[in-house]
């Protein structure tokens, strides 16, 4: 089965590297989708229902924390999985994180097969 | 502690997301050049401070040619600055996770600037920079009381 997933970071480059580490894990991909913070997110998904979404924490405009705010108070948008990428790793932030509505949480920097594990693991894809 | 968090997070950032191996530390001092490119951003928190990373352009091209995935000649110098950028970013919130803090670090977004003429000179500064194949890298972090 491929997935649906949304990359929501300001920056460009680091879109583009979280594209290419899922297609060098092996993750299967049907579409990839991109928004530089969570208004674009938003608005990408009303029109666009995505099996996952990664996010940044740290973003002008709406940040990964409002972000989560705003899927948890959608009903229909609360029940996308969500996973944080941020190079914070601290318990404080995994935590606040995990109460907005995070299932899982990557710390930059990562491997491929780290990313990997954790999107299977949160869209409880079986083992191979 | 801070040395050893900046010499963890470099090497840590630069193997695993940009695919890049260091060569050992650089003992060279790090002056300012037109052949180099500087990105800079601060953090609160406790302690608050900034991060200014200096990188050569040959190894910039390099490190975001490998990051993105594409050969050096395809890489604009856009997203080399992009990808400047995003390593000061990873590298700052790398060694700020090793710091035995009470309080969560909220970091500015990176920028490129104009090379200081002259490294930082406060006490609370540590500088560490890195040998790569084809140029250098060093950072900066000075923070506002003694870690």
């Amino acid at each position: 089965m491929a997935y649906r997933v949304l990359i929501v970071d300001d920056s460009p480059a680091m879109r583009t590297f979280v594209r290419r580490v899922i297609d060098m894990s092996g993750f299967e991909l049907s579409d990839c989708f991109e928004a530089s913070n969570g208004v674009e997110a938003l608005d990408l998904l009303r029109t666009e229902w995505v099996d996952a979404i990664l996010t940044d924490i740290n973003m002008p405009g709406m940040d990964g924390q409002e972000f989560l705010r705003s899927l948890s108070e959608d009903e229909l948008l609360r029940s996308i999985p969500v996973i944080v990428i941020s190079t914070d790793s601290t318990s404080h932030r995994m935590a606040s994180m995990a109460s907005l509505g995070a299932r899982g949480y990557v710390t930059k920097p990562f491997l491929p097969e780290t990313l990997r594990g954790e999107l299977e693991r949160t869209l409880g894809v079986p083992c191979e | 502690m801070m040395r050893c968090a900046l010499r963890d997070s470099v090497k840590d950032v630069l193997e695993k997301m940009f695919f890049v191996e260091t060569l050992g530390e650089s003992y060279t001092a790090a002056a300012a050049s037109a052949d180099q490119i500087t990105a800079q951003l601060t953090f609160e928190g406790q302690p608050p401070g900034s991060l200014t990373m200096r990188v050569t352009s040959a190894a910039a091209r390099q490190i975001a040619a490998d990051f993105l995935g594409v050969d050096e000649q395809e890489v604009s110098e856009l997203r080399v600055a992009e990808v400047v950028c995003e390593l000061a970013n990873m590298i700052c919130g790398s060694v700020l996770s090793r710091m035995e803090s009470a309080t969560a670090f909220h970091l500015s977004t990176p920028e490129i600037v104009a090379a200081p003429e002259s490294p930082a000179t406060s006490p609370y500064s540590t500088v560490y920079g890195v040998e790569l194949a084809n140029g250098r890298l060093g950072v900066n972090v000075t923070t506002g009381i003694p870690v």
